[in-house]
């Protein structure tokens, strides 16, 4: 696979790093989780395929086992405040020094620098921060954050992979690791450029008002509605050829309509009467009316619909796990060397620490040293 | 940077294949993009900094050879058209990785190279809507609501096709060989969102889980949402942990009677009622006083041009100024030996580089005159835009 061979230590932490961590192991890397002792619980819902050490990182041998384990991996992730790691003799100063091929991966929402660093704070936060948040939302309600997506998983998560990925490629030409601090406030900020990049563009942003543009539920033919049996449908019908089959599905004609399509001052009339059309067919109906027209127009699955979804199943885009429940598959497809395609179990606390200790070259003495000493903890 | 040297061929395309593109310029790839001499639509120039521009007519049988011959030489390709187009063009990954088994051909599109909706129009609204996602995007009583398009656009797309050959660069190092990558916004806004789907029986985190906006992250918890200001601005509260929600109510005056338990979910809607009036009692930044430093994840919601003023933002120089003096975010992460651009290069003139590209790969100045001539490529200086 594309990352067998690559040794990541991910120190065990909410969602972000976990997400960064899964990502690193679906491709195919060896992910060791370093799991907190007297703890049976994790809170990693992202865990599948990893390893599980126990240790306790308040101690200085429980350090020293830490520092063993990187100084033979190529890769750590770590998701505390920062000087955390530094308290715990574990900064990349020590690590790197001992092992300077490491790719030292620093995950915190506000970065490792600023007047913020250390706040504590939530994706929301750092959506707030980041000036993302101010464009979410419909007309005259409040900002709306997209669950926890963009700040902890798109800029945080998945930024941390590549930001990973990019020093292990880097690495292979010069030899040297590095740290690569991701803050989720500026990846949520970087992988939304183009709001910034676009701002003159009138045809996005006709009015500057949250609510009242192209593409944040300002349009009517860019936006949702309900269909008789409670459920939606999604409208992207950007283009005046894609408008032109959208009214047609609909049953209307240009001259129906309050306005061209791009009068912006008809906007809430058209959405209306777009509205009142969706509402008398169900789901299944217009997708059977639209089905695959370049309308745009598509159904809004849910989670479980997704996962069963025709199209979907075609392309494996969703594993089953062992409990009979779907989870999406690595993205994007490589031909040659995807991500896993089956789902590989999550490990329990502790469940990996005798083995990996051993992997890293413990005796057993030492192996039982440590854990007569409360050091680690197996399952 | 970690990406020079790296040559990649971008198809012009609307903007997941342009952010993908722009990713991998902003940490030093050398990136073409190929336009086409017959437009419909003038491309959106939003997010072409640093990337050189080069017209083609790839209606042209010319056109198609001088296309080839760039994509012999380069490391990756990324193309944004629907399955089956490049194939027409000659340009097909069997054709191109035939001669050129080093190529990292990715293919960017909202429904992926296989299935029933592969052929099928879209935007990110209907790839966010065939991932489940959607359907849990909005607040109480109304309907899914996208946000704009980061999720299926750009995290799902671009960042997630740029992802792709990142990976397939690092395992040519080992293997010498390329590959090609299907990047579907269906598949990457899925993955990318995984934890939902993980957790969407957990009860803490879905109490209310068939209903929008009623859960601990939608909107339906009092202590994580947004608050509306006596100036009209917002604040974000994302006060989760029982002691980070103590200093929440700490801070906003208010005491342990004053509200409901912070997990008494049937009372939420009041607790919501009651943190909205305290909120809007005081300005934005009269908050941002009560609240900064303490640890209760109360921060303001900050507007694009507010975001770039911010005091942690700039120390931290999260945002470039580019040539119009207008802000732009700073490529992210941070790595600190081999960062990315921390300077905003100009956007390329359409058909700008032309001919410095064509005489890159070997085309002598009479080869050149001749595809002007016969319309297979096209030049435009700066010079002949003024």
């Amino acid at each position: 696979m594309a990352l067998t061979g690559i040794r990541v230590v991910e120190i065990a932490g909410l969602a972000p790093a976990p997400m960064a961590g899964m990502i690193l192991s679906d491709f195919g890397a060896n992910v060791i989780r370093i799991d907190r002792t007297k703890q049976t619980e994790t809170v990693d819902r992202l865990a599948r395929g990893k390893r599980s050490i126990a240790v306790d990182l308040k101690s200085k041998e429980g350090a020293n086992v830490v520092k063993r384990l990187s100084s033979n991996s190529d890769v750590l992730i770590e998701p505390y405040r920062p000087g955390v790691m530094e308290r715990l003799g574990l900064g990349p100063d020590i690590l790197m020094k001992d092992n300077p091929a490491l790719v030292y991966a620093r995950l915190s929402g506000f970065g490792q620098s600023g007047p913020y660093k250390g706040v504590a704070g939530h994706d929301i936060n750092y959506l707030a921060t980041s000036g993302v948040l101010s464009t979410l939302g419909k007309y005259k309600e409040n900002p709306i954050a997209p669950i926890n997506l963009v700040a902890d998983f798109a800029g945080g998560g998945t930024l941390c992979s590549l930001g990973v990925l990019m020093a292990l490629f880097n690495r292979t030409k010069t030899g040297k690791g590095q740290i690569v601090d991701v803050s989720m406030t500026e990846g949520a900020a970087y992988v939304a450029s183009w709001l910034w990049r676009s701002q003159n563009l009138q045809l996005c942003w006709p009015t500057k008002i949250r609510g009242r543009n192209l593409l944040d539920t300002g349009a009517p033919f860019y936006n949702t509605y309900e269909t008789q049996d409670g459920k939606y449908m999604a409208v992207g019908a950007i283009e005046p050829q894609f408008y032109a089959l959208l009214l047609k599905g609909l049953g209307l004609t240009e001259e129906n309509m309050p306005g061209p399509q791009i009068d912006i001052r008809k906007w809430p009339e058209m959405q209306k009467l777009f509205s009142d059309v969706f509402a008398k067919k169900t789901q299944a109906e217009w997708i059977e009316l639209f089905g695959d027209s370049d309308a745009c127009v598509s159904p809004i699955l849910t989670l479980e619909g997704a996962a069963t979804d025709v199209h979907n199943e075609a392309r494996g885009s969703f594993m089953r796990n062992e409990n009979g429940s779907y989870e999406p598959r690595p993205a994007p497809l490589l031909s040659e060397t995807p991500g896993i395609t089956e789902v590989k179990s999550d490990p329990n606390i502790g469940e990996h620490t005798e083995e990996v200790l051993q992997e890293f070259g413990y005796s057993k003495d030492e192996i039982d040293h440590l854990i007569k000493n409360d050091v680690v903890e197996k399952l | 940077m970690i990406l020079s040297g790296v040559k990649v061929i971008e198809f012009a395309g609307l903007a997941p294949g342009p952010f993908a593109g722009m990713v991998l310029a902003d940490y030093g790839a050398d990136v073409i993009v190929i336009e086409r001499t017959q437009s419909a639509m003038p491309r959106p120039p939003s997010l072409a900094r640093g990337k050189r521009s080069i017209m083609l007519n790839l209606k042209d049988k010319e056109g198609i050879k001088v296309a080839n011959r760039l994509c012999q030489n380069a490391d990756v390709l990324i193309e944004p058209f629907r399955p089956g187009v490049m194939e027409k063009f000659g340009l097909g990954p069997d054709e191109l990785l035939k001669n050129n088994p080093k190529l990292i051909y990715a293919r960017m599109t909202g429904f992926g190279q296989s299935g029933s909706y592969s052929k099928m129009a879209g935007h990110d609204i209907n790839y966010l809507g065939m991932t489940g996602l959607l359907s849990k995007l909005g607040r109480e009583g109304g309907k899914p609501t996208a946000p704009l398009n980061l999720m299926a656009d750009f995290a799902g797309g671009g960042l997630m096709c740029a992802m792709g050959v990142i990976l397939a660069l690092l395992e040519r190092t080992k293997s010498g060989r390329g590959q090609v990558i299907d990047a579907s916004m269906v598949d990457g806004a899925s993955y990318i969102g995984s934890w939902i789907y993980q957790t969407k029986d957990a009860p803490y985190l879905w109490p209310i889980g068939d209903e929008l906006g009623k859960n601990l992250l939608d909107t339906g918890s009092p202590f994580y949402d947004t608050y509306q200001t006596k100036d009209n601005k917002f604040m974000a509260v994302g006060a989760i942990e029982p002691q980070f929600y103590q200093q929440l109510i700490n801070g906003l005056g208010l005491t342990d009677e004053d509200v409901p338990g912070q997990v008494d979910l049937d009372k939420w809607p009041e607790t919501k009622k009651i943190f909205a009036d305290v909120f809007r009692s005081k300005t934005q930044s009269e908050w941002c006083k009560v609240f900064d430093g303490v640890d209760a994840c109360v921060t303001p919601v900050l507007t694009l041009e507010g975001a770039a003023q911010h005091s942690h933002n700039q120390t931290r120089k999260t945002f470039l100024t580019n040539e119009d003096g207008d802000a732009e975010p700073r490529p992210a992460p941070l790595l600190l030996r081999t960062p990315g651009v921390n300077y905003v290069k100009p956007n390329p003139v359409t058909g700008q580089h032309t001919e410095v590209v064509l005489k890159e790969v070997g085309y002598s100045q009479s080869e050149i005159d001749e595809l002007i001539k016969n319309e297979v490529v096209k030049s435009e200086t700066v010079k002949s835009m003024l």
